[in-house]
């Protein structure tokens, strides 16, 4: 019981961190109906650069984040900017495509200026520990689960209530439309890609700073990406459930079946959901007839 | 100079149906590949150029056209995005050495099932997703890398060791030196690249293109798009399990380490590089990536080595920058790739000296 215990609770901790990483790609694809395969690439070079800025610059917590922050916003509109704004108009398999290539490109300038090997391990949170029961929990995680949850409810909050989420809303139905009501399609898509950069930059900080700074942090992107789908792809909550799902379904299968099952079993189980529910549990269901 | 391949050869007067279907139109065609053939046929042969290095090059090639055929079937005439080949030549890899090396088969017997099962478990992991449009396919077959890698690491202990597997042999001749096991990578790029070729000009080619166009047009011209695009990915990963087997026989050991997601990855850049549906264009793109490739493999250890600031691993970063930036660079100046370029110079070549 107290092992099962455990493992939920380590599930969820990831799982929030997966809905954060998801939620980037929620936002892209409600903005322009991409799905960003780089956004785990995204989240690695996020982490080093924070990890650039507090340990190569030792800076405090607080200016390396205010630093790394924008740095993100603005590695998402470079990405934007030099990869998909001239592909507006393609057809969307090249869009998908070139995220994928993205990925090979962000990994590579990773490997290029800080090389493959794990980075030195720095402290982020303190280190403190705190007992519930029998299960114990570090300040680090409590600490990561709250940030998670608190950048998540923001960017829901976003979405419903203000004029910039509700056009990036309009953005993705259809840009001819959207473009005539005065709402500018590329502003959008750049401020989309943006927040995905700040959202994957944070999760990326969240998860060096448990699991270390390391090159293999980009198979987060992987295991956000059932979360995503799962949850349905138009939907931020959706992307926290479905986030904390897979958090749940990987640490729960790692810990009964051995640590390497964890990731296929939840793709597994994606393809288990696109069987029952395509468009995954909050997704919009676009219904088309011939 | 839009519509290149809409100019025919000079004085080429398509009277029947027969004459315009031919691949071959003119006798300098005629003449151009009979002699490429032979000049293939005859590289081994050659001294200066039969060095083991540029034929096992030229191996690998081969295998990659296959693999990359199929995936620009799948991905370039039917429009759906497989970012898990490499699992799929696995199934054939696997399939076909454990024929080998627990039954004794030998690899003639052993090709066509290996396509087969790859085709099957392609079909299991395609139903989800044909039901649906646009990206499903890419998750599935994600999803399909990683579970297959999985299952073939921790489920069949034989594959996640590793095992020999016999080479090619006919009668008592055995293929396993690459002069040798070079002329069956020749015949079976070859025939594979002709089959995909003509099959892309059958009632099936065409309906894989309609339902990449536009599928509600092609849903209500009474193209059943369900059955089209499970067709289309089984061709793929047949293609894929072909290309697999021909792989362990040629490496007489079979490994899990040459079948990565990268790899899936490389395979895709190299259509895009090459040009979505053309099945020359598939020919151009693995020649063009690979030589890059092995440019790199001689760069960057050198940069390594004379760059000292450079951390260890920037070798392989460099190499992900370059081929990354290179498929990122055809996708948005170049989509139609290589094949694009080589219609051109066609087309340059039919209307000298008027070519406005």
């Amino acid at each position: 019981m107290e092992f099962l215990g455990k493992i939920v609770i380590a599930g969820l901790m990831n799982g929030s961190i997966y809905g954060l990483v998801a939620i980037g790609f929620v936002l892209v694809y409600k903005s322009s109906s991409v799905l960003n395969f780089s956004q785990g690439y995204m989240l690695l070079l996020g982490a080093y650069i924070f990890w650039f800025f507090k340990a190569s610059l030792k800076l405090d917590l607080l200016p390396s984040l205010l630093l790394a922050l924008p740095s993100g916003f603005l590695m998402g509109i470079a990405i934007e900017r030099i990869t998909l704004r001239p592909l507006i108009g393609q057809p969307l398999i090249s869009m998908i495509t070139v995220t994928i290539f993205l990925s090979l490109v962000l990994e590579g300038l990773v490997s290029l200026i800080w090389g493959t090997y794990p980075l030195e391990q720095i402290t982020v949170f303190g280190r403190g520990s705190g007992t519930v029961g029998s299960i114990v929990l570090t300040t680090e995680n409590v600490c990561a689960f709250g940030v998670a949850f608190g950048a998540m409810v923001v960017l829901i909050l976003f979405f419903r209530y203000t004029n910039l989420g509700l056009a990036m809303r309009g953005v993705a139905e259809g840009h001819q439309i959207v473009q005539s009501m005065g709402i500018g399609v590329r502003r959008i898509f750049s401020i989309s890609w943006g927040i995905a950069g700040v959202a994957a930059t944070i999760g990326g900080i969240l998860m060096g700073t448990t699991l270390g700074f390391q090159l293999g942090l980009s198979h987060i992107g992987l295991l956000a990406i059932p979360a995503a789908f799962i949850g349905g792809l138009e939907s931020p909550e959706g992307a926290i459930l479905g986030g904390l799902l897979i958090g749940l379904i990987e640490s729960v299968v790692s810990g009964y079946l051995g640590n390497a099952a964890g990731v296929p079993a939840t793709f597994v189980v994606l393809i288990l959901v696109m069987l029952i529910r395509p468009y995954g549990f909050f997704g919009l269901e676009r219904i088309e007839r011939v | 100079m839009a519509h290149t391949t809409y100019y025919p050869p000079s004085g080429i007067y398509a009277d029947s149906f027969k004459k315009d279907i031919r691949i071959v139109k003119t006798r300098t065609q005629l003449i151009l590949a009979v002699s490429a053939m032979l000049l293939l046929v005859a590289v081994p042969l050659i001294p200066g150029l039969n060095s083991p290095y540029l034929l096992r090059l030229l191996i690998g090639i081969g295998i990659t056209i296959i693999i990359c055929l199929g995936l620009n079937i799948l991905t370039g005439y039917c429009g759906q995005l497989n970012i898990g080949q490499s699992a799929f030549v696995m199934v054939g890899a696997f399939t076909s050495g454990l024929l080998n090396h627990s039954f004794g088969w030998s690899f003639w017997a052993c090709v066509i099932p290996a396509g087969m099962v790859a085709a099957a478990v392609g079909v299991v992991f395609g139903i989800p997703s044909v039901r649906l449009k646009g990206l499903y396919l890419a998750l599935t077959t994600l999803g399909a890398q990683i579970i297959l890698t999985w299952v073939a690491l921790f489920h069949i202990p034989l594959t996640s060791a590793g095992f020999t597997v016999e080479p090619v042999k006919i009668g008592s001749f055995y293929f396993d030196t690459p002069e040798r096991f070079y002329y069956i990578a020749l015949v079976f790029t070859a025939v594979m690249a002709f089959a995909a070729k003509n099959l892309m000009r059958t009632r099936w080619g065409r309906a894989f293109i309609a339902v990449r166009d536009n599928d509600r047009a092609a849903e209500a011209m009474g193209i059943d798009i369900f059955r089209y695009k499970l067709i289309a990915f089984a061709i793929c990963t047949f293609y894929a399990g072909v290309a697999g087997s021909l792989l362990v026989h040629y490496m007489m050991w079979a490994q899990l380490e040459s079948f990565t997601l990268n790899d899936s990855i490389w395979y895709v850049v190299m259509i895009i590089v090459g040009g979505l549906g053309s099945i020359e264009g598939t020919i151009f793109g693995v020649i063009f990536i690979t030589a890059l490739k092995e440019l790199i493999f001689v760069i960057g250890p050198m940069l390594e080595g004379t760059l000292a600031f450079l951390p260890i691993g920037a070798g392989s970063g460099l190499l992900l920058v370059i081929i990354g930036g290179v498929a990122i660079f055809f996708l948005i100046f170049e989509p139609r790739g290589l094949a694009h370029r080589w219609n051109l110079i066609k087309a340059y070549y039919r209307l000298w000296p008027f070519g406005y």
